[in-house]
């Protein structure tokens, strides 16, 4: 790191730490209390508009039988892990697609950025209307390639997962382009030349090369993916409400119904910081690796 | 950089138009949806109901004269402004400052607190929601505007603040001496010297709140009033009316995305950046 010029030492500067104040108190009011005040009324038998109660862990040793939420997690974790997983192997196919300079290719990489600003409840209605049973259009070609999709992919529980997925890849599979395709043009070139002259074939150069090159930049896009879609929420909502049956209800569906229309909040709130914890780690991981990735720049 | 395309048994016309294939199919996937709300909010309504389904049709503005009139769209329209607008406004407050501070100072427990900053953006919203309802009511402000500006710049200060300290670090240090020593004090040299030089950054985040909020669903389900309802939120209750066909819905989708998708495109650069966080300058 080059040596900081002495302006960054003056005493003077330190006014500066003033400005940290606004954002500081701003995350200590909105932000951080409400998380203490969640994880405060997690010990609370509490349900609105009643008394609350002291009753320690019992909230937690009761979501450990709680099938119903331990139901969701699951589903969550299904739907992150297949979700984030399709959308890195496509995304990465795709920025290599896309991964030169023509007047096409920027229009293609134009075009992509539309999903990615979607509002969700808008795309999960667009697709809830393609996937209608009767009338949908997804739906009418699907049959008409001759795929069995039962009474519709959104109505059978086997594949009602799968349609909501299928709307965040759609939705989010461009953002991982975009980040890869960023990281792409950043890469050396003397590896490939090195490996063009050993005849070095396009797979073996891509693993042997590419990938370990830009594994960093492959890192936070990952965990962004995984930070947003543990946040998933307006798509499914949309498409589903959760159904049928409970076969699309993710963690966040879950406790949006035990805390805000069965108003237990006490409840709810165990039930969120379990979501929190499993944030909390992925977020200090997504931290790190982006401070990583800015020092590699500097 | 063509690393893939060297080598390789295939040859070079066969592998171009097999690229060529792919992206085309790509574009089809990614469009489909967007054409389809398109189409559908000019379309008569009893095309909905055809099998095969349509997707052109004769043009109709029947959808939108009939969301107009029957629905407070006009309202749902500026409380989607009034938050977003709202919202862009006091994370740039709070959070272009900061970002200064923090490129500029040297203090004890800075990764600390970048960190601290920078968690917001992993804690699922479901967590806050409640707590922030209660917090709201208290306060006298639940089912304002004001309350879900408060809560989406929670989320976008964090960004705003990590986006400009980025940019900030990027200015030269020798053009703010310069201005230090003829006299100006670090907070003058903040706002005459850096701010003009972070335009890119400024826009970027200013871009990322406004698109933030009006994208925004649950948080504005949870703390609107219907008098202060943005626009996904009135789009939910148009969806009541299916047996209708879409074509109203598809209308309103229309309305909320348009100005989101416009803006996007015309700050292009500034979007992409933020969308890789700040990974491209």
């Amino acid at each position: 790191m080059a040596s900081k010029p002495i302006y960054i030492m003056k005493r003077k500067n330190r006014s500066l730490l003033w400005f940290l104040v606004p954002i500081s108190l701003y995350l200590l009011i909105f932000f951080l209390y409400p998380m203490a005040y969640d994880i405060y009324i997690g010990f609370f038998d509490y349900k609105l508009g009643g008394q609350a109660l002291y009753v320690g862990i019992k909230n937690y040793a009761s979501l450990l039988k709680d099938s119903q939420y331990l139901g969701s997690l699951i589903t969550t974790l299904i739907y992150v892990t297949f979700a984030v997983l399709v959308e890195a192997v496509l995304g990465m196919v795709i920025a290599l697609l896309l991964d030169r300079e023509s007047r096409a290719m920027n229009l293609v990489r134009t075009v992509i950025l539309v999903p990615t600003v979607f509002t969700p409840l808008v795309a999960g209605l667009v697709w809830k209307a393609l996937y209608h049973p009767d009338l949908g259009m997804v739906t009418y070609y699907l049959r008409a390639i001759g795929l069995n999709i039962g009474r519709g992919l959104t109505v059978e529980r086997s594949s009602a997962l799968l349609s909501v997925m299928i709307v965040d890849i759609w939705e989010w599979t461009p953002l991982v382009v975009i980040v890869l395709l960023s990281g792409l043009k950043g890469l050396p070139t003397e590896p490939y030349e090195a490996a063009a002259l050993d005849g070095a074939s396009a797979l073996r150069t891509f693993f042997q090369i590419t990938l370990p090159l830009l594994r960093p930049t492959v890192v936070v896009a990952l965990l962004i993916r995984t930070l947003d879609a543990l946040k998933v929420f307006d798509t499914i909502w949309a498409i589903t409400g959760g159904g049928p049956g409970t076969s699309t209800t993710v963690a966040n569906l879950r406790i949006y119904e035990v805390g805000m229309q069965n108003l237990k909040i006490g409840y709810a709130a165990s039930l969120s910081n379990v979501l929190l914890i499993l944030g909390i780690v992925v977020g200090v991981l997504f931290v790190q690796s982006l401070f990583r990735e800015k020092e590699a720049q500097a | 950089m063509t690393g893939i395309a060297s080598g390789g048994p295939l040859s070079r016309a066969v592998r171009g138009s097999l690229r060529t294939v792919a992206i085309v199919i790509l574009m089809c996937f990614v469009l489909f949806p967007v054409l389809w709300l398109l189409t559908t909010s000019i379309s008569a309504r009893i095309n909905m109901f055809k099998i095969p389904p349509v997707l052109f049709s004769r043009p109709t503005a029947e959808n939108f004269a009939y969301i107009f009139r029957q629905m407070p769209v006009l309202m749902w329209t500026r409380n989607s402004l009034i938050i977003s607008a709202g919202t862009m406004l006091l994370s740039l407050v709070i959070g272009v400052p900061a970002g200064y501070a923090f490129s500029r100072v040297r203090f004890a427990g800075k990764r600390a607190l970048l960190m601290g900053i920078l968690l917001t953006r992993a804690v699922p919203t479901i967590v806050i929601i409640m707590p922030f309802r209660i917090i709201m009511k208290g306060f006298g402000i639940l089912g304002t505007q004001l309350a879900v500006i408060l809560i989406d710049t929670v989320y976008n200060a964090a960004f705003t603040f990590w986006l400009l300290s980025g940019t900030f670090e990027s200015i030269p240090l020798d053009i703010e001496e310069a201005a230090w020593i003829d006299g100006c004090t670090p907070v003058q040299t903040f706002y005459r010297i850096a701010i003009p030089l972070s335009k890119p950054g400024l826009v970027t985040a200013a871009l990322f709140a406004f698109i933030f909020s009006w994208n925004d669903f649950l948080f504005a389900m949870s703390l609107t009033s219907p008098n202060s309802a943005t626009l996904p939120i009135g789009m939910l209750s148009t969806y009541g009316i299916l047996q209708q066909g879409w074509t109203y819905m598809a209308a309103m989708g229309i309305v909320a995305i348009v100005p989101v998708v416009i803006l996007s495109l015309l700050l292009q650069k500034y979007y992409v950046s933020g969308l890789t966080f700040g990974g491209v300058k």
